[in-house]
């Protein structure tokens, strides 16, 4: 039992974040709600990195690794499409898309994109205009054309997976946000960290970060070791826990922050706003786990005694 | 990254769960009761287990155990808790008094008691809660006053499980009430059947044996029967708890019972409300992190890195555990309030939805977990 990610893999990690918040770091992510043409040397700066080698399918290191870049590029907002990228199919992005109208998040950037659905069918799409809504502000609407049967459970289980780990990036960002603030936060004479209120929300926000990051990595093991219908039940369940505990902790985060939480910018606000559509598409908590009750079902979710 | 807990644990498992399919009736509750045949099967069980070196089969090789990993602890505390806890009131003896024993005993001390509980013939209770001494032990106010041939213990201990059956207690008593937190209490080995020492129960929705107060009028104990040094109680108490810092496996237990009422419901599990349905899968989630926060803190238990990781696994475990209770209840319909070895799962819903509402008090309330996480993330003592 190993339950600590590899040095290399954490050197990674702090070798990209270092990288990529040269391009602007949060405030990157911001500023391209209005200027789209920012996003440009965020993919020119991840090709640097090597994320278009990581060989998300076959390896394990590999795989580990592209979970961290995704983590470390959810803690920035960062305003591209990382995990549809990661798992590009012939050089076009995939994205995850569920039953009814489909989002793309990112979809207007130039170049190829598939999209596929949780039961593994792939379309060809067409972007629609890119909207401009407050929460997920770089969606943009498609269609999509045909359907066949030919995306393998393991892309979808990836896919959830590495958004997953994106997601994880930002709650943990969020939290460490607020973690500062109530330090330095004076209120009726004292930092609010001193307040017990205040710090048993930061207590079990911990927890809720920490178990999200705990299975995470488990989810990641299993996709390598288990059956693919088992490992889509995994990492359905990573996406399912990981929506339920994001809508909590940025809860408690806003909470802690005040007003200031609110406000574009701060932090927390980009945050909570890029990564909705994360906890939302491509099925928000109550229909995944709708989802995972028939792999439950089926049996594909093992426990220590199911 | 590796999640495989390892062959010797993986065998061990296979094992104990073969003994419990063996020895241990499916409609076991626990030691909990007020049959005496449970008291019985719980101590015959020991005795397996003895017999195999499973007992204590975590404890040092020189005391009688097999030096088990860390690993194979948490395979037995998870089958044993998933299980209702076969051992019953053995739990206390092997967990935590043999280590402090074997820590801060002296040589007759050890020789007296590790062997016995090795043998798991002896039953020890924890004399430490008082009425005004909660989670603030360090307060507490039970007096042992020097005499010319050791000391006299007088005071009353609260909520103390196994008093009842138990032959022996841990007392934790102030020794010097002017002395510093870290100097004022004293820990003696003192025999249950010691004149001046009763025992009552206290009825309670956890059912009985759970709750006991133990007065104590003028207990003659010795020089012998120190635990440690004199005001040094509260170091032992530390180190020893921290033998079992991850603490219950109520992860397991839950894991076990939802597989087992799923397949007592057979198809009706399938006509169950969506909405509870859904509940069902997430809770499985919830068991699962737990079950991995849990492992995380047992992983740095060996490399002594996060102090906070046992509370974050607890306070996880905790709130699985209730909210466990309360999904198996919902599940059960009509019957949820049934109890007894006729209903749904031997009783075990009812049985379990009682003991969960303590699941957030004993051991360490989830509130002095949280302190000690946020001590972990924001500093300060609060």
């Amino acid at each position: 039992m190993k339950t600590a990610m590899p040095e290399d893999v954490l050197a990674f990690g702090s070798s990209a974040r270092r990288s990529l918040l040269r391009l602007g770091g949060i405030d990157l992510a911001l500023r391209a709600e209005a200027d789209r043409s920012l996003r440009g040397p965020v993919g020119v700066s991840l090709q640097a990195l090597g994320a278009g080698d990581l060989d998300v399918r076959g390896d394990a290191d590999q795989l580990l690794a592209a979970a961290e870049l995704c983590r470390v590029s959810g803690g920035l907002a960062l305003p591209w499409p990382v995990v549809e990228e990661l798992l590009s199919v012939d050089g076009a992005r995939l994205a995850l898309v569920g039953s009814g109208s489909a989002r793309v998040d990112h979809g207007d950037l130039d170049g190829e994109w598939l999209a596929c659905d949780l039961d593994g069918q792939t379309f060809d799409i067409v972007m629609g205009e890119p909207g401009r809504a407050k929460l997920g502000p770089f969606l943009v609407p498609a269609q999509r054309i045909g359907g066949q049967m030919n995306r393998p459970s393991g892309d979808i289980a990836r896919h959830l997976l590495l958004g997953s780990w994106r997601l994880l990036g930002g709650v943990q960002a969020a939290l460490a946000q607020v973690v500062e603030h109530v330090g330095v936060r004076v209120q009726f004479g004292r930092p609010l960290s001193e307040f017990q209120s205040v710090r048993f929300a930061v207590a079990d926000a911990t927890v809720q970060v920490r178990g999200f990051e705990e299975l995470a990595k488990f989810t990641v093991w299993r996709l390598m070791t288990a059956s693919p219908e088992r490992s889509l039940a995994d990492a359905l369940a990573l996406r399912l826990h990981g929506a339920r505990k994001a809508v909590q902790v940025f809860r408690t985060c806003h909470q802690l922050l005040g007003a200031v939480g609110f406000c574009d910018e701060h932090d927390v606000s980009v945050l909570d706003r890029h990564l909705q559509p994360l906890v939302r598409l491509p099925l928000a908590a109550e229909a995944l786990a709708e989802r995972l009750v028939q792999s439950v079902a089926r049996g594909d979710l093992e426990s220590l005694y199911a | 990254m590796d999640y495989e807990l390892g062959a010797p644990a993986d065998a061990l498992r296979t094992r104990l769960r073969s003994l419990i399919r063996e020895h241990v009736p499916e409609d076991f509750l626990g030691a909990f009761s007020n049959e005496p045949k449970d008291l019985d099967l719980t101590q015959a069980f020991c005795k397996v287990l003895a017999d195999e070196g499973l007992l204590c089969l975590t404890w040092p090789q020189e005391y009688g155990g097999a030096g088990g990993s860390v690993w194979e602890q948490t395979v037995v505390r998870e089958e044993m808790w998933a299980h209702h806890e076969p051992r019953g009131a053995q739990y206390m003896g092997v967990n935590w008094v043999g280590p402090a024993l074997m820590r801060h005993g002296t040589d007759r001390q050890r020789a007296v008691h590790l062997p016995a509980i090795a043998r798991g013939e002896v039953i020890w209770c924890q004399g430490f809660s008082e009425p005004e001494a909660g989670s603030d032990l360090a307060s507490l106010r039970t007096r042992a006053v020097r005499v010319e041939d050791g000391w006299h213990i007088s005071g009353q201990k609260v909520w103390t499980s196994y008093a009842t059956m138990a032959q022996w207690c841990v007392l934790a008593t102030c020794t010097d009430p002017e002395a510093s937190t870290s100097q004022r209490l004293t820990l003696f080995l003192v025999p249950m059947d010691r004149a001046g020492v009763q025992v009552r129960p206290i009825p309670s929705m956890l059912g009985p044996h759970h709750l006991n107060e133990v007065f104590l009028d003028d207990v003659h104990v010795t020089e012998s029967d120190v635990l440690g040094a004199v005001g040094g109680g509260w170091t032992v108490m530390r180190d020893a708890l921290a033998y079992e810092r991850v603490g219950i496996a109520r992860y397991a237990r839950c894991d076990a019972l939802l597989a087992r009422l799923r397949q007592a419901l057979g198809d009706e599990w399938d006509q169950l409300p969506p909405g509870l349905r859904t509940r069902w899968v997430t809770a499985l989630v919830d068991i699962r992190v737990a079950r991995l926060l849990a492992y995380s803190a047992v992983a740095d238990q060996a490399d002594g890195i996060d102090p906070a990781a046992a509370s974050l696994a607890r306070i996880a475990t905790v709130e699985c555990d209730q909210s466990v209770a309360e999904l198996l209840l919902e599940a059960s319909g009509s019957t949820a309030l049934d109890s007894g070895t006729d209903a749904l799962v031997h009783g075990a819903v009812d049985d379990h939805w009682r003991y969960a509402q303590a699941a957030s008090v004993s051991s360490g309330t989830i509130e002095v977990q949280r302190i000690i996480v946020a001590r972990q993330v924001l500093g300060g003592k609060g």
